[in-house]
């Protein structure tokens, strides 16, 4: 058997995505900055930027640096707030046709169940909740690096919306399948990994931070290495479908997110360096079921042969 | 579709560690407007990995040509200084908003720092050929003579030209500031532009401000994306929040942006 026309569909958390490939929330903007470069049509769906529930500043300049295969980033979550993105971004985000994920983050488990309650409205198909952010009211403590306060905050969003739920984890973790459970076991549709791991880079010239934030989240091919082994392990420890994120720049490391366990795969920092990115791994994951006569690209999620290495 | 290729035609070292490509580009050629910036990816591999923004410093839509001035500071500026003509770049461009043209026939002070004259030269030719010229009155600060890039190429597009450096190397010695003051009191212009490390513009807005001349600095950030959608290149507003040199710049009017907050870094 040939195969000529692979179906690259995809479901998760009841969503029904026609290929498997999405925006990483941050690096899309509302999608529309990308509008000049991309059809955004033929994406699998698109990841917004964050929403808060209050409009957010963002962090002091400079915000961005490269560093070897990958940037370093400190924005702070810059957004207009809930109110102004339901009015003014989330129209336009609609003449696409395809599923628009919203990332969602907040400073206490109240914000989070709140904005999950005034995001469930037309036009949004799924919440992604960022754990990766402080929680005030656990003396600014990252939801995602704790079973208890990852489990509270999953179950708080799922109360609050009927949309599917997907939990993004924070790779800065001691065991990753720990927190991937309680986001499980607390009602979680989906997770998605990984989130940017804890860096820092300094001028030595002038014996400063490079970011006006002093640290950042690590980005880029750098740090797929760590994205393939979450996700492999994540994909062991739980059922539920997961999108993977973390360093893909083309076809060949989409895949080989998916063959690690993901169902869906998101390009991030890919979409700076070429626009058009998301396109050349749709184009390229099509190209490789055809050259390996995979049917559907569904067939290969988690299939890398381990056991044989 | 802002994008292109450019092929380098000609790439030449004007002073040590800065050199002027001309780019055959003639979509970018077509659309560049002084002020605006090309975002180039540098070969094709992870690292460098982003790309690198550069001002246009001149665009010949009669010929195609684009040219840049590239000075070398680090990774991605050292492998373009090793690049010979043929070489093909990947580029989004032109990007950002540029400077509006002033109506016609007033009197214009153009301020460059350094590198910062790139922009500028391309501002003044656009000035030079309008229907009611501008009178322009120019001053070019660096460090020293050599680090005066193009100064040729930028005086011969104004009237008045000023140079001064910090070593008194070439022209008068000082800061351009030194010189900027009492010229908007000799003779006060309309309009003062300028392109220049972060600190020569918050001083050029500070005597602007105080003088009463409206002000448009251009400026410069490290970036993301280029195309507006990471919040990476932001510089503090004066509204409060801050604003994107890609997409909402490079060229602010001096008064959008908080140079207290700036000059933190
Ligand atoms: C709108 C705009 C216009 C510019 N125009 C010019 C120009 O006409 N000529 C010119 O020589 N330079 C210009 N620059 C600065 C130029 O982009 C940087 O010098 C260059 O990116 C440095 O790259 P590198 O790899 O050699 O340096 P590295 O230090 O190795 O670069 C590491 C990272 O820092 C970024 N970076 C470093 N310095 C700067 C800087 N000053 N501004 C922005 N990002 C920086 C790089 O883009 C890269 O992502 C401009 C910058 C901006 C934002
Ligand atoms: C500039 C930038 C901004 C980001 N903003 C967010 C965000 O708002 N919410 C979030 O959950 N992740 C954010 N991320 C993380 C990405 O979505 C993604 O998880 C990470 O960058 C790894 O993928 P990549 O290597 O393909 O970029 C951001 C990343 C970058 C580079
Ligand atoms: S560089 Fe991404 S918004 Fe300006």
């Amino acid at each position: 058997m040939t195969v000529t026309c692979p179906d690259l569909s995809v479901e998760i958390a009841g969503l029904h995505l026609q290929n498997p490939v999405m925006s990483a929330s941050g690096t899309f903007g509302y999608g529309v900055e990308y509008e000049p470069y991309l059809d955004l049509s033929q994406l699998g769906a698109i990841v917004t930027k964050a929403v808060t529930l209050e409009p957010r500043e963002g962090n002091p300049q400079p915000r961005v640096r490269e560093t070897p295969a990958g940037m370093l980033n400190a924005i702070g979550l810059q957004n207009p707030g809930a109110e102004v993105f339901i009015d003014d971004k989330l129209p336009a985000l609609q003449r696409f046709g395809v599923p628009v994920i919203v990332n969602i983050s907040g400073r206490s488990v109240e914000e989070f169940a709140r904005l999950a309650e005034m995001l469930s409205i037309d036009g949004v198909d799924a919440l992604e909740v960022n754990i990766s952010c402080p929680n005030v009211q656990e003396e600014g403590m990252t939801f995602g690096v704790d079973c208890d306060m990852t489990g509270r905050l999953t179950e708080a969003v799922c109360a609050a919306t009927d949309l599917p739920v997907i939990v993004k984890l924070s790779p800065n973790v001691t065991d990753i399948t720990v927190i991937a459970r309680a986001a499980e076991q607390a009602g979680a549709d989906a997770l998605s990994l990984i989130n940017t791991l804890l860096g820092m880079s300094i001028d030595v010239e002038r014996r400063l931070p490079h970011l006006g934030n002093v640290t950042g989240g690590l980005s880029g091919p750098a740090v797929r290495p760590v994205a393939v082994r979450m996700i492999y392990e994540v994909a062991r420890a739980v059922d539920l479908p997961l999108i993977g994120m973390g360093g893909v720049m083309n076809a060949g490391d989409a895949l080989e997110l998916i063959l690690a366990g993901a169902t869906g795969v998101a390009v991030g920092t890919a979409n700076f360096v070429e626009p058009a990115a998301m396109h050349q791994v749709i184009d390229g994951i099509a190209a490789y079921c055809r050259r390996h006569d995979v049917a559907r690209i569904a067939d290969l999620v988690g299939a890398v042969a381990a056991d044989q290495a | 579709m802002p994008r292109a290729t450019a092929i380098l035609r000609h790439r030449e070292e004007v002073v040590s560690g800065h050199y002027l490509l001309t780019l055959d580009c003639p979509e970018v050629a077509k659309a560049a407007q002084p002020g605006q910036f090309v975002h180039l990816r540098i070969g094709d591999g992870t690292d460098p990995l982003l790309r690198r923004p550069f001002s246009i410093l001149l665009a010949q839509p009669e010929t195609g040509e684009v040219q840049i001035l590239v000075r070398t500071v680090g990774r991605g500026t050292g492998i373009i200084a090793t690049h010979d003509e043929g070489v093909a770049y990947d580029l989004l461009g032109p990007l950002g908003n540029g400077w509006e043209a002033p109506a016609g026939g007033e009197d214009v002070v153009l301020v460059a720092g350094g590198i910062g004259v790139a922009p500028l030269i391309f501002f003044a030719d656009g000035l030079r050929l309008m229907e009611r010229q501008p009178y322009v009155r120019s001053i070019f600060g660096a460090a020293n003579q050599e680090a005066l890039v193009c100064w040729t190429e930028f005086a011969a597009r104004c009237d008045e030209f000023t140079a001064v450096t910090e070593d008194g190397s070439a022209g008068e010695t000082g800061l351009v500031t030194d010189v900027l003051a009492p010229e908007l009191e000799r003779d006060r212009p309309q309009h003062v532009y300028a392109c220049g490390p972060d600190g020569m513009l918050a001083a050029v807005a500070r005597i602007c401000r105080d003088a009463g001349v409206p002000c448009y600095v251009s400026m410069e950030q490290w970036m993301g994306c280029g195309v507006g959608a990471c919040l990476g290149c932001a510089v503090p507003a004066s509204a409060g929040g801050y604003v994107r040199v890609c997409a909402d710049g490079p060229v602010f009017d001096a008064t959008e942006i908080d140079w207290e907050r700036m000059k933190r870094r």
